[in-house]
C-alpha cells in the first residue's frame, strides 16, 4: 500500500503559548537516511518527542506501515521498534556495556539472568559495528563516541527498525565521525531507517538520502540531497531577511585590549591567537564541541591552559582563577547561565552584586541599603521585567534571566565583555534587547568576544569573526566577506570536498 | 543607556512582622517558651538557678553547632569535630598533666582542634571530587584513633592539677562563664553569616558552587577556612567539657557532631545548602537544652528523651515537605 | 592472549586487587605469627566479624542507590534486646521463632526508614540520624534498664557454639553469613531486582525515564537493610551471649568502612556483594593481626581510618589519571 515505513501528516505540538511544532509532514522510507534540519529552536527536537512518545500532538496523524498509531508513552514507540540515541547518551557510567545494552529488557530464563548469552549478543552487536571496544568494559570509561555506539548497539538489540540519531556527530572528532559514519551505512544496508538530526552540512552530503528542513516549528520543504546545493539549503533553513534583528551600529575600532598568544589546553584546544579592539564585537564561532567555550573560560581563568599567554593592554596577565580575571576586567557570561550565571533560588538583586561585594561593604559588613539601590539600577539600566529585586531568579523567562547576568556584569570594572551563547534559549523579542545592549556596550568601548553557534547572530553582530574547528583556529573573516557558506566551511575544514558536492 | 522603557523595579523588601513571626524562627522562639513553660510544670526545681547550673556540659555542644551550621550552609557536612573534641581534651590533659603552665594547655587544646579541621579542609579542597561525608568519616575514626593511643591502655586520664581548668568552670553571679563565651561566639557567628561578604559567600557556595565559582568567589579558600573554624571550635569546646569533667577518655565527645548535625537541621538550616539561619539553629540548641535540663530533672529515661528527640527531627525535616505537598494537590 | 587479559582482568578490577591485597596480608601475619592460619582461628575471625559482614551488604545495597544508613546497629539493638528480653522473661525458648521475630522487627524499623526516605524526601544522613536516636531509645526501652546475661539466653546462646546447620562441619553463623553471601550474589547479579538497584544508583533520571519505580525500590533497599539488622540482633545476641541495649554502638561507622575498603561508591551505583565481602574481611584481618604481630591493639582504628583515608584517594588520583590518559588520546 505504502513504501513509507513512518508518515507523519499535518503533527501540531502546542505548549502553553507556543506552537512548538505547526502542521509538519515527514516520511520516512524503509533502509533510507533521512536528514532532519533547522537552526536551534525550529522545532526538531519535539518533533522527535512526538515520534519516540515523550510528547503527545494536538493534532495530525502518525502512521507506521501505514496504520494510524497513537502512542501512549516512550514504550509504546519502543514496542514498535523506533529507538532513539540522544546527543548526551542516557546511560549508566557506572555499569558494563552489556548491562548497558540490556537494561530493562535483560534477557531472563525462569527469573535469571542470562549473563553468557547478554554477553555473547552484545559481543555479536559490537563486532558488526566493528567497536574497538569490549562488552565488559565500563560504560564511564569509553568516549562519547564509543558510548553512542553502545547506544546504538542497544538500539539494535530492542529490534529496531527506525533510529533516530540526534546530533550524533556534535561531540565527535573526525575520525570518530568516519566511524559513526560507517556504521549509519551498515544500517542502511541491513534495511534499518535512520533519522538523523545534524547541524553539519558535512554529515548530510555525506550520509542523507533525502533532507527535510523545518524552521520556525513549520514545515518548509524536503529534497533530494543529490539535487539541493549549499546555498540553497541554507536559504532554505535562515529564511528570514535577517538585518532587522541587528541593530548594528558603526563603531569605530580602538586600540587592542586583549591578546591571546598560542593558548592549548590537553584534549580540548590547540595554539589559539587572536586580537581583541575596544569597541569591537569579535564573534568566534564553530561547530558545538569546537572548543570555544574551552577557550573562553581558560581566558577567564576557570579551567587552566596547559600552554600560552593573555595580555591585556599589552600586559601579561597570570589568571589562575576566574577572580583573577574580574579583577583585571575580563568578565564572562556564561553559556549555562541557570548552572553557572545565575543562582536560581536567590533574588534578583543579590545576584546581580554577587561579584562586586567588596564595592557594597565597609570592611566585610555589607551595607544592604546601598546594594539594593545598586541592583534596581543596574536591573532598570538593562530593562529587565521584574516587579522587585527580591523576586527569585527562577521565576523569570530565559531572555530576563540573561538580562539580570547582563547586569551582575555591568556591576564589575570591565574591560573585556565575554558572551557565550548570549540568546540561547531565548525567544525573538528578547533576543533583539540583547542584542541592542551589546551595540550599546560596544558603543561604551568595550571589547566583545561574542561565542555563538548562531549563524545570523554571528554574521549580524560581529565585527570579525573566528571560526574554529576541532579544537584549531580554522579561519578569520571580516564583516564585509563573512557569508553562512564561507563559516560553514572554515568550520568543517576546508580540505573536505563539500565545495564540489555543493557544486554538484 | 537604550532600552529603558521607564519600567521600575521595587527595591522595597517585603519583610513585616507578620511575616516574622510566621517563620520557622518565630515558631521556635514560641516553642522556646512553650518547654521552658513545660519544664517549669513538670519540675519544681527547673528554676533559672538551677538551670544555669546544669547548662555547661551540655553548652560545649553550641560551639560545634556554630561551625556545623556554616558547613551545612556550604552543602556539606563534618562528622569528625565530635573526635576532634576527644583528641583536643586529651592532649590538653595529658599536657596539664605534665606541668605545662595552663594558658599553653589551652592553646594546646584549641590548636590541636584547629590541625584536625585544617587536615579535613585540606583533605577536602585538595580532593574535590570527595565528598565531605566520607573524608570527615575516615578522619573522625582517625583522630579518636590517635586519642586512644595517647590515652593508652586505660582509656582515659583525669587531671592531676586542675586549678586552671576549675577556673574556667567558674562563674559571674550565677551565671557561668562558658554562657558567656557561648553568646558571644553565637553572636559573632550570627553577625557574620548574616551581615558581611563573607556570609553571603557562604549561601552563594551552598546554593550554586559553579555559579558562585565563576563569580570569582575563592571558592576553596572559605571551605579551607570553614573546616579550621570548626576544629578550632571544636578545640574550645574540649576546654570547656574537660573544665566539667576534670579528665577525658576515650568516648568524651562521641555523638556530639549528631546532636550539633540535629540541632542545625532543627533550627531550619537545610543539609542541601544554602538555606537557613544560624538564629534558628541556636534557638533550637536552647530548646534541646532546656528540655534535657527539665526532663533530667523529673528522672526521665534520659534514652526516651532521646526518642523525643529524633522524633522531633524528622518532624522537622518532614513538614516542608508535607506543606509543599499539600499546596501542589491544592493547586 | 588469554594470558593477558587474566593479568589486565586482575589489575584492571577493584575486587582482584583488593583480594590481592588480603592474600599478601594473610601471608605477612602467617610469616609473623603462625598461629594466624589455622581453621579454629579463621572460624573465629569470621564469627567475631559476623555481624559487620552481614550488614555491609545491606549497606552495600543503601549505597548503591546513593544512600546511606547510619541507624542500623541501633535497628540491631532494638531487635537483639527483643531477643533478649523475651528469653529472660520465658515468653519464647525456639530459636528459629526468635530470629523470626528479629528479623520482623527489623523489617518493620527499615521500612519506616524507606518511607522517611523515599516519600518524606528527607535526606538519608538525616533521616537515619533521627532513627539512630529513636531506635537505640526503644532498646533501652525495652530494657527498662535490665540487660539479658548468660544464663538468662538458655538454650539460644549455643546456637553460636553449635554446628547443625552446617551439617557438623560449620558453625551456624558461619553458615549464615554465607547464605547471606550467597543469596545476595546471586540477587545482585542474576535477578532484574539487582538490575534496577545498580540503575537507579548509577543513573536516577535514566533509570526514572526507562520505568523503574525508584521510590519502591529505596523502600526495598532500606527494608532489607532493616532485616538484615534485625538479623543481626539476634545473631549478636547469641555470639556476644548478652543482650544489651548499647550492644554494637558506633560499629555501623565499621560496616561503612568496609563497604569503602570494598570499592562501593558513597555517591551510588558503584560495588559489588564481592567488595563488601573483601572490605569486611581486610578490616577484620587487621583488627585480627594487630595484637598477633605485637602491635597495640590501640593502634586498631587508626590504622583502620588510615586506610579508609587512603582507599578514597587513591581511587580519586587513579580517575585523575585516567581523565587525563583519555584526554591526552583525544589530542589530534
Amino acid at each position: 500500500m505504502t513504501d513509507y515505513v513512518l508518515e507523519l501528516k499535518g503533527v501540531t505540538k502546542i505548549f502553553p503559548g507556543v506552537k512548538a511544532l505547526n502542521q509538519v509532514y515527514f516520511n520516512l522510507k524503509k533502509g533510507e537516511v533521512h536528514a532532519l534540519m533547522g537552526e536551534n529552536g525550529a522545532g526538531k527536537s519535539t518533533f522527535i518527542k512526538v515520534i519516540t512518545g515523550v510528547h503527545k500532538a494536538e493534532e495530525g496523524t502518525i502512521l507506521l506501515d501505514g496504520a494510524e498509531v497513537d502512542f501512549k508513552g516512550p514504550k509504546d514507540a519502543q514496542a514498535a521498534g523506533i529507538a532513539a540515541v540522544y546527543q548526551h547518551p542516557t546511560s549508566y557510567p557506572d555499569l558494563s556495556v552489556t548491562e548497558n545494552i540490556f537494561m530493562g529488557h535483560e534477557m531472563i530464563k525462569r527469573g535469571i539472568i542470562q549473563w553468557k548469552r547478554m554477553n555473547q549478543e552484545a559481543d555479536k552487536l559490537l563486532k558488526e559495528l566493528n567497536a574497538d571496544f569490549k562488552c565488559s568494559d565500563e560504560m564511564g570509561n569509553l568516549s562519547v563516541a564509543q558510548q553512542q555506539m553502545v547506544e546504538i548497539a542497544k538500539a539494535l538489540s530492542t529490534q529496531a527498525r527506525i533510529i533516530i540519531l540526534d546530533e550524533p556527530t556534535a561531540a565527535l572528532t573526525r575520525n570518530e565521525s568516519e566511524e559513526l559514519y560507517r556504521i549509519v551505512d551498515k544500517l542502511k544496508a541491513s534495511k534499518v531507517s535512520v533519522i538523523f538530526i545534524s547541524h553539519r552540512f558535512e554529515d548530510m552530503y555525506r550520509l542523507a538520502d533525502r533532507v527535510t528542513v523545518f524552521r520556525d516549528s513549520k514545515y518548509i520543504g524536503t529534497y533530494q540531497t543529490d539535487e539541493i546545493t549549499n546555498s540553497d539549503l541554507i536559504r532554505a533553513m535562515v529564511g528570514r531577511e535577517i538585518k532587522d534583528l541587528f541593530p548594528k551600529t558603526e563603531i569605530r575600532r580602538g586600540p587592542e585590549v586583549l591578546r591571546i598568544e598560542q593558548l592549548s589546553r590537553t584534549g580540548y584546544f590547540k595554539n589559539i591567537s587572536f586580537k581583541l579592539h575596544q569597541g569591537e564585537i569579535l564573534g568566534l564561532t564553530g561547530l558545538v564541541g569546537a572548543g570555544r567555550t574551552e577557550v573562553v573560560e581558560s581566558i577567564c581563568g576557570i579551567t587552566k591552559p596547559d600552554s600560552g599567554n593573555i595580555y591585556l593592554e599589552g600586559r601579561r596577565l597570570l589568571i589562575k582563577k576566574p577572580a583573577d580575571a574580574m579583577k583585571e576586567g575580563i568578565v564572562l557570561l556564561p553559556e549555562d547561565r541557570q548552572k553557572e550565571g545565575l543562582i536560581l533560588s536567590w533574588g534578583l538583586g543579590r545576584n546581580v552584586t554577587l561579584p562586586g561585594l567588596k564595592k557594597y561593604s565597609r570592611r566585610g559588613v555589607i551595607n544592604e541599603k546601598m546594594e539594593d539601590e545598586t541592583a534596581k539600577g543596574l536591573l532598570e539600566e538593562v530593562d529587565t521585567k521584574a516587579v522587585s529585586i527580591f523576586d527569585p531568579a527562577s521565576s523569570l523567562s530565559g531572555g530576563n534571566q540573561q538580562k539580570v547576568v547582563v547586569a551582575k556584569a555591568l556591576s564589575q570594572e570591565m574591560k573585556v565583555v565575554i558572551m557565550d551563547e548570549p540568546t540561547k534559549g531565548v525567544d525573538v523579542g528578547a533576543k533583539a534587547e540583547i542584542y541592542q545592549i551589546m551595540g550599546d556596550l560596544a558603543k561604551k568601548g568595550y571589547g566583545i568576544l561574542l561565542i555563538s553557534s548562531e549563524m545570523p547572530e554571528i554574521l549580524g553582530m560581529s565585527d570579525r569573526i573566528l571560526v574554529m574547528c576541532n579544537g584549531k583556529l580554522s579561519g578569520e573573516l571580516s564583516r564585509e566577506e563573512a557569508t553562512s557558506e564561507s563559516i560553514l566551511q572554515y568550520a568543517m575544514e576546508k580540505s573536505e570536498k563539500d565545495t564540489e558536492r555543493s557544486l554538484h | 543607556m537604550a532600552g529603558k522603557s521607564g519600567r521600575s523595579i521595587s527595591a522595597q523588601s517585603e519583610q513585616n512582622w507578620k511575616k516574622r513571626i510566621l517563620s520557622w524562627e518565630g515558631v521556635l522562639v514560641l516553642l522556646f517558651l512553650m518547654v521552658n513553660l513545660f519544664c517549669m510544670v513538670i519540675s519544681p526545681s527547673y528554676k533559672p538557678v538551677n538551670v544555669l547550673r546544669e547548662m555547661p556540659k551540655y553548652l560545649t555542644e553550641v560551639f560545634l553547632l556554630l561551625p556545623m551550621a556554616y558547613i551545612l550552609i556550604l552543602g556539606e557536612i563534618d562528622l569528625s569535630v565530635g573526635a576532634t573534641v576527644c583528641l583536643s581534651a586529651t592532649t590538653a590533659c595529658l599536657a596539664g598533666n605534665a606541668g605545662v603552665p595552663f594558658p599553653i594547655v589551652l592553646l594546646i587544646g584549641i590548636l590541636t582542634g584547629t590541625a584536625c579541621g585544617l587536615f579535613n579542609g585540606i583533605a577536602v579542597t585538595l580532593f574535590t571530587e570527595l565528598p565531605s561525608m566520607i573524608v570527615t568519616l575516615a578522619t573522625m575514626i582517625i583522630f579518636r584513633g590517635v586519642a586512644e593511643i595517647a590515652l593508652g591502655s586505660g582509656g582515659s586520664v583525669s587531671l592531676k592539677n586542675n586549678q586552671g581548668f576549675r577556673a574556667l568552670a567558674g562563674k559571674i553571679g550565677p551565671v557561668p562563664y562558658i554562657f558567656f563565651v557561648v553568646i558571644i561566639a553565637a553572636v559573632i557567628f550570627t553577625f557574620m553569616l548574616s551581615k558581611t561578604t563573607f556570609g553571603r559567600k557562604l549561601y552563594a557556595i551552598g546554593s550554586n558552587r559553579k555559579a558562585s565559582y565563576f563569580s570569582g568567589i575563592h571558592v576553596q579558600k572559605i571551605r579551607l577556612l570553614v573546616y579550621s573554624v570548626a576544629g578550632m571550635m571544636a578545640g574550645i569546646s574540649a576546654m570547656f567539657l574537660v573544665s566539667v569533667l576534670y579528665g577525658a577518655n576515650t568516648t568524651t565527645g562521641s555523638g556530639f557532631e549528631l546532636d550539633a548535625i540535629a540541632m542545625a537541621v532543627f533550627g531550619g538550616i537545610s543539609t542541601a545548602g544554602g538555606k537557613g539561619k544560624l538564629i534558628g539553629a541556636i534557638i533550637s540548641a536552647f530548646i534541646i537544652i532546656c528540655l534535657r535540663i527539665g526532663l533530667g530533672q523529673i528522672n526521665m529515661n534520659p534514652q526516651v528523651i532521646l526518642v523525643i528527640l529524633g522524633t522531633l527531627l524528622i518532624l522537622a525535616v518532614m513538614i516542608p515537605e508535607i506543606g509543599k505537598n499539600v499546596k501542589r494537590k491544592q493547586l | 592472549m588469554e594470558k593477558n587479559s587474566l593479568i589486565k582482568r586482575i589489575t584492571g578490577s577493584r575486587e582482584a586487587s583488593l583480594l590481592l591485597v588480603l592474600i599478601g596480608l594473610c601471608i605477612i601475619i602467617q610469616i609473623l605469627s603462625p598461629s594466624f592460619l589455622t581453621a579454629k582461628s579463621l572460624q573465629d575471625m569470621v564469627k567475631n566479624n559476623a555481624v559487620i559482614m552481614i550488614m555491609a551488604l545491606g549497606m552495600l545495597c543503601v549505597l548503591l542507590i546513593g544512600g546511606i544508613d547510619i541507624s542500623i546497629t541501633s535497628t540491631l539493638a532494638v531487635s537483639g534486646m527483643a531477643v533478649g528480653m523475651l528469653l529472660k522473661y520465658n515468653v519464647i525458648h525456639n530459636t528459629f521463632l526468635l530470629f523470626l521475630i528479629a528479623i520482623l522487627i527489623g523489617a518493620v524499623c527499615g521500612a519506616t526508614i524507606g518511607l522517611v526516605v523515599s516519600r518524606g524526601k528527607v535526606l538519608p544522613i538525616i533521616a537515619t540520624m533521627g532513627f539512630m536516636y529513636i531506635y537505640r531509645g526503644f532498646a533501652y526501652l525495652i530494657a527498662k534498664s535490665q540487660w539479658a546475661s548468660a544464663e538468662n539466653l538458655g538454650d539460644f546462646k549455643n546456637f553460636a557454639l553449635e554446628k547443625e546447620l552446617g551439617i557438623g562441619l560449620l558453625n551456624n553463623v558461619i553458615v549464615i553469613v554465607l547464605l547471606c553471601y550467597i543469596i545476595f550474589f546471586a540477587v545482585m547479579k542474576w535477578s532484574r531486582m539487582g538490575r534496577k538497584i545498580y540503575a537507579v544508583g548509577s543513573n536516577p533520571e535514566a533509570a526514572a525515564i526507562s520505568g523503574i519505580n525508584t521510590m519502591k525500590i529505596k523502600l526495598i533497599v532500606y527494608t532489607v537493610m532493616g532485616m538484615l539488622s534485625g538479623l543481626c540482633g539476634a545473631l549478636s545476641v547469641a555470639v556476644y551471649s548478652s543482650a544489651q541495649p548499647n550492644m554494637l554502638y558506633g560499629k555501623e561507622m565499621d560496616v561503612i568502612a568496609a563497604c569503602v575498603i570494598g570499592g562501593v561508591s558513597m555517591s551510588g551505583g558503584r560495588g559489588t556483594v564481592a567488595g563488601a565481602l573483601l572490605g569486611s574481611l581486610i578490616l577484620a584481618v587487621i583488627a585480627k593481626a594487630l595484637p598477633l604481630v605485637g602491635i597495640d591493639s590501640i593502634v586498631q582504628n587508626t590504622v583502620k581510618g588510615v586506610i579508609i583515608l587512603a582507599v578514597i584517594i587513591l581511587n580519586v588520583v587513579a580517575q585523575r589519571m585516567m581523565q587525563k590518559k583519555n584526554l591526552k588520546r583525544r589530542e589530534m
